[in-house]
């Protein structure tokens, strides 16, 4: 382990980038892409819910008896995960609403279990960190590029601001489940062409 | 009856769990290289997410809405289901050795298996009776099976193929999901 | 059993933090998240529908119980005056329940106007019920005795063109209101007169 905290930040966005690298989290990369706002609002979301569950985690891995430390997990990020539900909630409804049975799924999401297990049980509090918020911010970053392809192609716009003239016709078939499929299957080729981990 | 038999179709084919409600695609893709070992997952998915998908019901109905803490759904839910799973695992062990040599291997895998999360949340979304949430927990468990056995042919047909390296295992995968989906999106407007 | 006795400890030390935690969190923003779901989800249909109208229909609200289920009454003011009432049926269309925001003017049992609330319909097809604008004037100044019917039934409604059940399900949803409003015509009056002022 004598990588710095710089490095630790940084695997997440490249090198271990979820879901392009380390496969994992795939339901949400799939179903929520639809636009990059509801990309990257999942993005934070589960950004979020890793980096506190890295921390306590982290925090608590000396007191955490270890033939239960995978209750121990669920249960600290079912918490966060239901804290980032309701502050959805009563804050940014409508995204709350686009991400619908997505948010409390973040729970079974395995990136989040998965950093938990093999990472911040095993290392000091700032390296967890840095680790939990590089995943989070590559895995955001990705669903946000994700939701920019499907939306431009599906819908014609980004952000919301239509990006063609009114000429356009929307390939609905890229909003719709066939399309998330091979746009993340393509994407994950160019990943692969782009270079080795 | 007519409407039961409705909601299969739709939890098998309309709103198909993997392809239509984009859920439990990590096993998905990591179960479908052979036939043998999607066969074991489908059969562990089917028997879990039912039992899971009735006692989840149970608890949301009797004791959560009862004392009024719904907010606390995803911990509870959570706790079931890894609870759940890791006694059915230690049931078959003792007592049915021969079906635990056949599905022993995924059961731990199914705690993350957002299908079944997934089903136990749409069945109080949805406001399923208990009737309608034990019929569509086993139903959208089927659905899990079918599409998962049916891409599994198809892989299995992949690898024999040449396939450019950029394209390979995951990503070849997927691109043939979004296909098998085109197909389910037929089933749209069936009932 | 000295390992039994921690693991009982931590395990019910962490849930009963994340018990508190998250009792404190639901109650602070319970309200926040109440009102959030009646101006995101209702909101821009009512206020849409009761254009014009001198109060905020949202806040003006009252419910009608009929057998088990509470259904919210909207009223809109004009010039001073309660005129105006709306609520919420469905019916079911193509992709599931289309919500359909119907409102009545309480001096002529008129409708006076229709919204879409929530729909799952074909993006494209159904889902254009939406911003239709044509298709819903269609409802307009029917009479609360008068059944709606789309032209394939053989009745005047025009149903969307290539969206014949999305059609067919924002006339039920309107016939279900009119259904409602006849049967509970008196209490709903009385209801909205106490807004006067």
């Amino acid at each position: 382990m004598a990588k710095t905290i710089s490095q630790e930040f940084i695997k997440g966005l490249w090198t271990e980038i979820p879901p392009f690298r380390l496969v994992l989290g795939l339901c949400p990369a799939l179903a929520v892409t639809k636009s990059v706002e509801n990309g990257i609002g999942m993005g934070l979301a589960t950004t979020f819910v890793l980096l506190c569950s890295n921390l306590l985690v982290s925090l608590l891995r000396n007191i955490i008896p270890p033939k239960i430390r995978i209750a121990c997990f669920i249960i600290i990020i079912a918490t966060f995960v239901t804290v980032v539900e309701l502050m959805m909630q009563a804050y940014t409804y409508p995204l709350y609403q686009a991400l619908g049975i997505f948010i409390p799924l973040i729970v079974v999401n395995c990136i989040v279990l998965g950093r938990a297990e093999a990472f911040a049980f095993k290392n000091p509090i700032f390296p967890s960190v840095a680790d939990g918020l590089g995943i989070g911010v590559g895995f955001t970053l990705a669903l946000g590029a994700l939701g920019a392809v499907r939306e431009l192609l599906g819908s014609g716009t980004l952000l919301g601001h239509a990006m063609f003239g009114p000429g356009f016709q929307p390939f609905a078939f890229m909003v719709e489940a066939p399309g998330a499929f091979v746009s993340l299957g393509l994407m994950l080729c160019f990943m692969n062409m782009l270079g080795k981990r | 009856m007519g409407d039961l038999l409705v909601l299969v179709i739709s939890c098998i084919f309309i709103n198909n769990i993997l392809l239509a409600q984009y859920l439990g695609n990590c096993p998905f893709l990591g179960t479908s290289k052979k036939m043998e070992t999607a066969i074991g997952m489908a059969g562990a998915v089917v028997f879990v997410l039912t039992m899971a998908g009735i006692i989840t019901w149970l608890i949301d109905v009797y004791f959560l809405k009862r004392l009024d803490i719904e907010f606390l759904r995803t911990i509870a839910f959570i706790l079931v289901i890894a609870s759940l799973v890791q006694f059915v695992e230690m049931f078959l062990k003792k007592s049915i050795p021969a079906l635990y040599a056949g599905l022993g291997i995924f059961l731990p895998l199914i705690t993350t298996n957002c299908a079944v999360m997934g089903v136990c949340l749409i069945n109080i979304q949805e406001e399923y009776s208990f009737l309608q949430a034990v019929v569509s927990s086993l139903a959208y468990a089927v659905g899990f099976g079918v599409a998962l056995v049916l891409f599994t042919g198809i892989r299995e047909r992949i690898i024999l193929g040449r396939v450019p390296k950029p394209l390979q295992d995951t990503s070849i995968g997927l691109i043939t999901a979004g296909f098998v989906a085109l197909v389910f999106i037929g089933f749209q407007g069936l009932v | 059993m000295r390992d039994m006795i921690k693991m009982v400890v931590v395990l019910t030390v962490l849930s009963s933090l994340s018990g508190g935690l998250l009792a404190a969190i639901k109650n602070s923003t319970e309200d926040r998240i109440e009102g959030q779901v009646l101006q995101f989800v209702q909101g821009p249909a009512i206020l849409k529908i009761m254009e014009g109208a001198s109060n905020d229909p949202i806040s003006d609200r009252f419910t009608i119980t009929a057998g088990d289920e509470q259904t919210n009454f909207f009223v809109g003011k004009y010039n001073g005056t309660p005129k105006v009432v709306a609520f919420e049926t469905n019916a079911a269309g193509y992709g599931g329940p289309v919500g359909i925001m119907v409102a009545f003017d309480v001096e002529t049992n008129k409708i006076k106007s229709i919204g879409v609330t929530t729909h799952n319909e074909t993006p494209g097809v159904g889902s254009l019920v939406e911003k239709d604008e044509n298709f819903k004037k269609q409802f307009v100044g029917l009479d609360v005795t008068f059944e709606p019917k789309v032209n394939k039934d053989g009745g005047s409604i025009i149903a969307m063109s290539g969206a014949t059940v999305t059609s067919r399900a924002v006339t039920a949803a309107v016939r279900k209101a009119q259904v409602f409003y006849e049967q509970h015509q008196s209490e709903i009056k009385d209801k909205a007169k106490s807004f006067t002022g």
